[in-house]
């Protein structure tokens, strides 16, 4: 059951229902049992997977956070880890590592390989490992006591807004939510139905639509000329973001509808004028997951090199960010790409700040509008290698195409197809400048007039039946 | 001490489901309005491929008809049909659709008519389970609630498109701007058709390659069309020709598609036709405008090849009935 599909519409209005019809105080109980049910959907036997990392989550922390194991702590936390990591790496890393163990054995003239394993890889399952060793770290930190309820830190992980694809939540702000009073909030209700009805029209209108056409230029890339790869080169980062940022607000939404509060993932990240503050507003749960659980302590332990210790911290940290997307070159390039430009901008950033003071530049239009593009370009160029090509020479063909074979026409299916994605397009860059620059200004959901309220809300459910893609696959983010 | 009474106005319950109710009224009546308009717009069009649907469903009165998918629609001219047999002639074939599409239409035309002859194009890759061949059974829900009898087939989209099709809009969802268009001046110049068939122009510049056609998983629903496709023409005495065009591979081997949909027509004793890997045209990429689909040219010598055929079995019939 995916967030597009009709099953879930039909499935969330009723878990709504049930939930505020149950005592406040076993409320969490239900959502427990919803959670489980929304994954066991999926794929039953995936479900074991999801409990054997709760379970082992649980065992751990408890004995972490338990006083008579003090002195190994550490061990525990280290266990803890390995034990949590194992199924990811089964399903996710194990085929990448054995055919490299295997090309490297072989170059050496040695023929060994384990057989390798077809399973599919279990959805949302990097988004709870993630989660999990989270918690584990900040238990292990003192940041937060060891839950004694195994329940609660089976909802956590399990929250069936957030088990497919996060936001990467963290136990400090989850834990107390689920404990305390979960009550029927007409504020946060509203606010919870505003979201999610701006997350479908984000992913059925702008993502999917965008993706018939990316799609059928990165599927077939030595068919098409620069000019069109170049196009498809600069949609794919807005089907992206529409993409994980339409799916993130309908699980922020839900949550909010049962009056549980989750972190936001996107903050309009398309007007970051460097890629510093691009990273700040993309994807923020899982950068600062990252942040916080690697880059800090590998800078704080590098410290003794000063800017080039944060230069190998950031390198490292979007390997493995790129690791984390895909066990490919592909995304291990794209990560080594990140982690360039933002040691890039580290070594640069204080000359960039004098010049940027000295001129007042940072007060003039002009120049954040060049630094918005120029870091939209970098990113989209980055995205290539992030999940548009299947292999880094077709990311390199894109890129020779794009640069020596720019004549001929952009290719497109039908003029409707482009005058239905620009229409789309329109409608999130005018919504998201909007909210950029003019805050509480023209505003249509929060208006007060109910009647502009209302209308705002009939016409983006008719721009979704009119021009969403019903039949389109699923998150993009599903497969990492 | 005063008890607080629980009014309308503190009950944010019923606040709540009544701001529920009047939006779910409004969205209501901007689906009517607008889905209405759509629908009186869609079958008003007078051009393009959405009006040669709808030509297909409702108006044709042809004696040949040409039935499949954009490969049906490329590469078979209607007038070289009409002029060489004699047949007045239509080519109802759709990009980007299947036998569920084939199906739908032939039966709503069967309630109408009887052709003389249907030519069905038989894509190689005809059977493959695909989750696509059901989501492009979306070009029939305009036709929906006009034509009961295709409404087995649209249903095979989805367990819950019958409440889908309770939305007036949703049969008309990413039409807007091509509804618009068909209704245009402009659009009749854009890609001509000539009855019902729309040429390409473009010349194929690749090189013929070799290769194994990879076994399918093929789709019993599909399957199961096919036959009842094949078992409407024969119960309504049409003469039907199942045809598989040339395709710009040298494939050392056979689809599993092709090897089911000839083994059914010859069940039936349906004549089935395979030029796929006819080398008097795969030899000439000048007669592709790409790897599926001839141009012009190619359409045109690739026709006279099935009207040969269809001549020289008309006249063994004809000598065999004399017999």
């Amino acid at each position: 059951m995916i967030f597009t599909s009709f099953n879930f519409l039909i499935f969330f209005p009723i878990v709504i229902i049930i939930f505020f019809l149950f005592p406040q105080k076993y409320r969490w109980h239900f959502l427990l049992f919803a959670s489980y049910f929304f994954y066991i959907n999926l794929k039953p036997v995936y479900a074991l997977l999801l409990a054997g990392v709760t379970l082992i989550t649980y065992i751990f922390t408890r004995l972490i956070d338990n006083p008579k194991f003090a002195n190994h702590k550490k061990s525990l936390l280290v266990v803890n880890i390995i034990l949590a990591l194992l199924p990811l790496f089964f399903f996710k890393y194990y085929n990448f590592v054995n055919q490299s163990v295997f090309t490297f054995l072989d170059y050496m003239g040695i023929r060994w390989q384990l057989p390798q394993i077809n399973f599919i890889l279990p959805i949302g399952i990097s988004f709870y490992t993630f989660m999990a060793l989270g918690y584990s770290i900040d238990v292990y930190n003192e940041e937060i006591h060891a839950e004694k309820s195994f329940g609660i830190v089976a909802l956590f992980l399990s929250f069936f807004p957030l088990v497919l694809s996060g936001p990467i939540e963290r136990a400090p702000n989850m834990f107390p939510q689920f404990k305390g009073r979960l009550l029927f909030n007409y504020y946060k209700i509203i606010k919870g139905l505003q979201w999610i009805l701006w997350g479908y029209f984000m992913k059925l209108v702008v993502a999917d639509r965008i993706a018939i056409y990316v799609h059928a230029i990165f599927t077939n890339i030595s068919n098409h000329n620069g000019k069109s790869l170049f196009v498809g080169t600069l949609l794919y980062p807005i089907q992206v973001y529409a993409d994980l940022g339409g799916y993130s607000l309908i699980a922020i939404g839900c949550a909010k509808v049962m009056g549980i509060e989750v972190m936001q993932n996107f903050n309009r990240p398309f007007f970051a004028t460097s890629m510093s503050e691009f990273w700040r507003r993309w994807h923020i749960s899982l950068i600062s997951w990252l942040t916080d659980y690697i880059y800090t302590p590998l800078a704080f332990n590098l410290r003794r090199y000063k800017i080039w210790g944060i230069v190998i911290a950031l390198l490292l940290t979007f390997f493995l960010s790129g690791l984390w997307h895909g066990a490919t070159i592909t995304f291990m390039v794209w990560g080594t790409i990140q982690g360039i430009f933002l040691s890039i901008e580290a070594l640069t950033n204080k000359r960039k700040k004098n010049f940027v003071k000295k001129y007042k530049l940072h007060q003039r239009g002009w120049y954040l509008f060049i630094c918005s593009l120029f870091t939209y370009f970098l990113f989209a160029f980055s995205e290539i290698f992030g999940g548009a090509t299947e292999s880094v020479s077709q990311g390199f063909l894109v890129i020779k195409k794009i640069f020596t074979n720019f004549s001929g026409p952009i290719w497109y299916e039908n003029p409707s197809m482009i005058l239905i994605s620009l229409s789309a397009i329109f409608i999130l860059f005018f919504v998201e400048l909007k909210t950029e620059y003019f805050p509480g200004k023209f505003s249509f959901f929060n208006n007060e007039n109910w009647v502009v309220r209302f209308l705002s809300y009939g016409f983006l459910i008719t721009i979704i039946l009119l021009i969403g893609v019903f039949d389109g696959g699923q998150f993009i983010y599903f497969q990492f | 001490m005063p008890t607080r009474l629980l009014t309308f106005k503190n009950n944010i319950y019923a606040r709540f489901l009544l701001k529920l109710i009047s939006l779910f009224l409004l969205v209501f009546i901007l689906d009517f309005i607008i889905g209405g308009l759509l629908n009186r717009f869609y079958f008003t069009q007078e051009s393009g491929n959405l009006f040669r649907t709808t030509y297909s469903f409702e108006h044709t009165s042809e004696d040949l008809l040409v039935f499949g998918s954009s490969t049906a629609n490329h590469d078979y001219p209607s007038e070289i049909f009409q002029k060489r047999l004699k047949l007045s002639t239509y080519n109802v074939g759709r990009d980007g659709t299947s036998i569920f599409y084939d199906y739908a239409l032939l039966q709503s035309i069967l309630k109408r008519y009887s052709p003389k002859i249907i030519i069905l194009n038989f894509d190689l890759d005809e059977f493959k389970k695909t989750s696509e061949s059901y989501d492009r059974i979306s070009s029939l829900l305009p036709y929906y609630r006009r034509h009961p009898e295709i409404r087995p087939i649209v249903e095979l989209k989805s367990p819950y498109e019958k409440i889908k099709l309770f939305s007036k809009i949703y049969p008309y969802n990413s039409l807007f701007f091509s509804i618009l268009a068909g209704n245009a001046e402009f659009n009749k110049k854009r890609r001509q058709d000539y009855q019902g068939y729309v040429p390409l122009t473009k010349i194929w510049g690749e090189s013929l390659h070799s290769t194994k056609y990879k076994y399918q998983e093929l789709d019993s629903n599909k399957i199961k069309i096919y036959k009842a496709f094949i078992h409407d023409c024969i119960a309504a005495r049409v003469k039907l020709y199942v045809v598989c065009a040339p395709f710009f591979v040298n494939f050392e081997n056979r689809s599993n598609s092709v090897m089911v949909g000839e083994n059914i027509a010859n069940e039936y004793r349906v004549k089935y036709f395979d030029f796929s890997g006819d080398p008097s045209i795969l030899n000439k990429p000048s007669l592709f405008a790409d790897m599926s689909h001839l141009n012009r040219k190619g359409a045109e010598i690739y026709s006279n090849k099935i009207i040969d055929k269809i001549i020289n079995e008309e006249s063994q019939e004809v000598s065999s009935q004399k017999r």
